[in-house]
C-alpha cells in the first residue's frame, strides 16, 4: 500500500436544522477498494456529493492525492482525477453513447474552443484522437456496438455501463462508484462485480464504492466503513464488519436481541 | 452535403429574389432576415444551452441604440457599427449571464424579463442620451470603402438587401460552427444535467456565458442591421413583445434543432402579410401558436419531423 490517495477528516454537513453527516472519518488508500455501508438516511450520498464537490462540507477537511480539495468546486476535482456515478443513472439523453464519453475528455484536451469553431487541424486531430479512444474503452466494456446509438435507446444495465465507461474515459486516479448494483438483475451484479474488480486491476484505480447489496461489498472490497446517522460506527475487513454487533443494531434495531430471547 | 446544397440554394434563391421584387416584397426579405438572426440567437443559448430568457428585445435594442448613437456621435458607418453592437450587445449578455449562474428555470426567466424592462425604461427615459420615445434617426449608409476604394454602395434597398443577407449568412455560419464545436456539445451537455456536466469536469459556468454572449452579440447585430434599415430607432420597436415573438419562432421552429427556429422565423414573420386588415391580432395568434405548440409540439415542427423520419 503506498499512502492514502483520499482523505475526509470530521466532515460535518447540515442541511438547516438537519445533520446529514456529523464528524465522519474516511480513508482510501491508493489501489483500494473501500466500501461505504449503512443503513437508509446514514449520510453516504451526502458523503459521496461531499467527495465529489457537489455539496461543500460545514466543517472538516477532505484531501485528494495529498491535496486540500475541501472547497473546489466539482469541475475542478474531476480535473485532478476523480470520476463518479450516480445513484440514479445520470447521462446525457440527448447525445450518443460516444458523444457521452467524448464529453467527458473534454477536460483533458488541450486544443482551444475558438480552434474547435474554426475547425482547425490540431482541434480535429484532438477530437479523432478522443473517439478513438471512446471506442476502445467501449469495446473493453463490451459495447462498442452502441456507439452511435442514443443512450435514451439503451437499457438500464447498458446505461450503467456506458456511466461507468464515461467515467473511466476521464483517466481517473479515484472512481467513486455511487450504488452501481442498484437495480441489476443478479446475473448482471454477477458481471459487475467481475468488472469493477478488473478495472482496479487493469487500470489501477482507487475505488470507493457505495452500496446495498451486502454480495457486492463482500466481494470487492478490502476495507469498509459503516456510517450511522451521519457518523463512522465501524471500519475494517468486511467480513468482521458485517458481523460487529454494533453494525448489526445499526441495520436491524436493538430490538431483534430481546425478541429473540423471548 | 445534403445540407450544404440545401444552404447553398436558399441563399442563391434569396439573393436572386429583389431582382423580381418590388421595394414592400424586399422590406418584408429584410424583416425576416432580421428575425432569423434573433431566432438563431435564442436558439443557441434556450435550445442549445437550456438557459431560458426572454430578453431577445433589449439586446435588439443595445444594438441598433449602439448604431444609432455612435452615427449621431462620431459620424461613423454600418461597417464600424456591425462588430461596435456585436461587442456593446455581447458585454451587455456576459452581464445578464452572471445571474444565469445562480438561477435556473423559471427563476431565470423572471430576471431575463425584469432585464428587458429594465432596458426599455433607460432607453424610453434617458432622452439626453437616447432621444427618449422619440427615438433618433440615422444618416444614409456609407458605401463600403477599403483605402480609398468604393467597393459596395448601399445607398439603394437592393443592395442594402444584398449586405443584409450576406451579414445573415455569415451569422448562420458562424452559428452552425458554435453548435457543431466541442462548446456546442458543452452547452448540449449542460442543457441535459448540468451536475452531471460538472461532474465531468467541463466548466459549466464558462459554457453558459459563452452561450448568452453569443446569443446577445446575434441579437446585437440585428439591432444594427434593422437600424440602419429603418433609418431610425424608437424604444416601441425593441419591446418585450419582439422578445416573445422569437420565442414563439423558436419553439414553432424546434428548439436545439439549428434549422428549426430559422424556419419558424420564416412562417411567424411572413404571418402577419397574410393576415391583411387582421394584422394587428398577430400578438394574439403568436400567443396561441406558443400555447398549442408547447402542449402538442413541444419538440416544434422540425423536431416532430426529424423524430417521424427517424423510424
Amino acid at each position: 500500500m503506498s499512502g492514502t490517495i483520499l482523505e475526509m477528516r470530521r466532515i460535518a454537513k447540515r442541511f438547516g436544522g438537519v445533520t446529514a453527516v456529523n464528524g465522519a472519518t474516511l480513508a482510501v488508500g491508493t489501489g483500494q477498494i473501500v466500501g461505504l455501508i449503512g443503513p437508509n438516511g446514514s449520510g453516504k450520498s451526502t458523503m459521496v456529493n461531499l467527495v465529489s464537490g457537489e455539496f461543500l462540507p460545514d466543517e472538516g477537511e477532505i484531501s485528494f492525492n495529498s491535496e486540500v480539495v475541501t472547497r473546489l468546486p466539482s469541475y475542478r476535482r474531476a480535473r485532478l482525477g476523480m470520476a463518479r456515478s450516480f445513484q440514479l443513472l445520470r447521462l446525457f439523453n440527448s447525445l450518443s453513447v460516444e458523444d457521452n464519453l467524448v464529453l467527458a475528455n473534454h477536460m483533458r484536451m488541450n486544443t482551444g474552443f475558438v480552434d474547435s469553431v474554426l475547425s482547425r487541424k490540431n482541434a480535429r486531430l484532438e477530437e479523432a484522437t478522443a473517439r478513438t479512444r471512446a471506442r476502445e474503452l467501449l469495446s473493453w466494456f463490451d459495447l462498442q456496438e452502441l456507439a452511435s446509438q442514443p443512450v435514451a435507446a439503451l437499457s438500464i444495465g447498458q446505461q450503467r455501463m456506458v456511466e461507468i465507461a464515461r467515467g473511466m474515459m476521464s483517466q481517473p486516479s479515484l472512481f467513486v462508484l455511487d450504488e452501481p448494483a442498484a437495480g441489476l438483475s443478479p446475473p448482471n451484479v454477477d458481471r459487475l462485480i467481475d468488472l469493477v474488480r478488473r478495472l482496479r486491476d487493469e487500470f489501477g484505480i482507487s475505488i470507493l464504492l457505495v452500496e446495498h447489496v451486502m454480495r457486492v461489498v463482500r466481494d470487492l472490497c478490502d476495507h469498509v466503513v459503516v456510517l450511522d446517522a451521519g457518523q463512522k460506527i465501524a471500519e475494517g475487513r468486511p467480513e468482521d464488519v458485517v458481523s460487529d454487533p454494533v453494525v448489526v443494531e445499526a441495520y436491524i434495531g436493538s430490538g431483534w436481541k430481546r425478541r429473540a430471547q423471548a | 452535403m445534403k445540407k450544404y446544397i440545401a444552404a447553398l440554394a436558399s441563399v442563391a434563391l434569396l439573393a436572386t429574389a429583389p431582382l423580381g421584387l418590388g421595394g414592400y416584397e424586399i422590406s418584408v426579405l429584410l424583416m425576416i432576415l432580421f428575425y432569423v438572426i434573433l431566432a438563431l440567437g435564442l436558439d443557441l443559448v434556450t435550445g442549445y444551452c437550456g438557459q431560458f430568457s426572454f430578453a431577445t428585445g433589449a439586446f435588439y435594442g443595445i444594438g441598433a441604440y449602439t448604431a444609432a448613437i455612435m452615427n449621431r456621435d462620431l459620424g461613423t458607418s454600418i461597417w464600424l457599427h456591425l462588430p461596435a453592437g456585436a461587442i456593446v450587445a455581447g458585454s451587455f449578455g456576459l452581464m445578464l449571464g452572471i445571474p444565469a449562474l445562480r438561477l435556473t428555470g423559471h427563476f431565470l426567466a423572471i430576471v431575463t424579463i425584469a432585464f428587458q424592462t429594465i432596458m426599455y425604461l433607460a432607453i424610453s427615459q434617458w432622452t439626453s442620451f437616447t432621444g427618449g420615445q422619440v427615438g433618433l434617426s440615422l444618416r444614409g449608409t456609407d458605401p463600403l470603402r477599403i483605402f480609398g476604394i468604393e467597393l459596395f454602395e448601399l445607398g439603394t434597398l437592393k443592395s442594402y438587401y444584398w449586405m443584409t443577407l450576406a451579414v445573415t449568412a455569415s451569422c448562420v455560419l458562424i452559428a452552425w460552427r458554435l453548435v457543431n464545436s466541442r462548446l456546442g456539445r458543452e452547452w448540449i451537455a449542460i442543457r441535459d444535467d448540468e451536475t452531471l456536466a460538472s461532474a465531468v469536469g467541463l466548466n459549466t459556468t464558462f459554457g453558459k456565458l459563452t452561450a448568452f454572449v453569443a446569443y446577445a452579440a446575434l441579437a446585437g447585430i440585428a439591432g444594427v442591421l434593422t437600424a440602419h434599415s429603418l433609418r431610425g430607432v424608437t424604444p416601441d420597436d425593441f419591446t418585450i413583445w419582439i422578445s416573445a415573438t422569437v420565442v414563439a419562432m423558436m419553439v414553432l421552429g424546434g428548439r436545439g434543432t439549428f434549422v428549426g427556429p430559422i424556419i419558424g422565423a420564416i412562417l411567424l414573420a411572413l404571418l402577419p402579410e397574410f393576415l391583411g386588415r387582421y394584422a394587428e391580432y398577430k400578438m394574439v395568434i403568436y400567443g396561441v401558436v406558443l400555447v398549442v405548440g408547447m402542449t402538442f409540439v413541444p419538440e416544434g415542427l422540425v423536431g416532430r419531423f426529424r423524430r417521424s423520419t427517424a423510424r
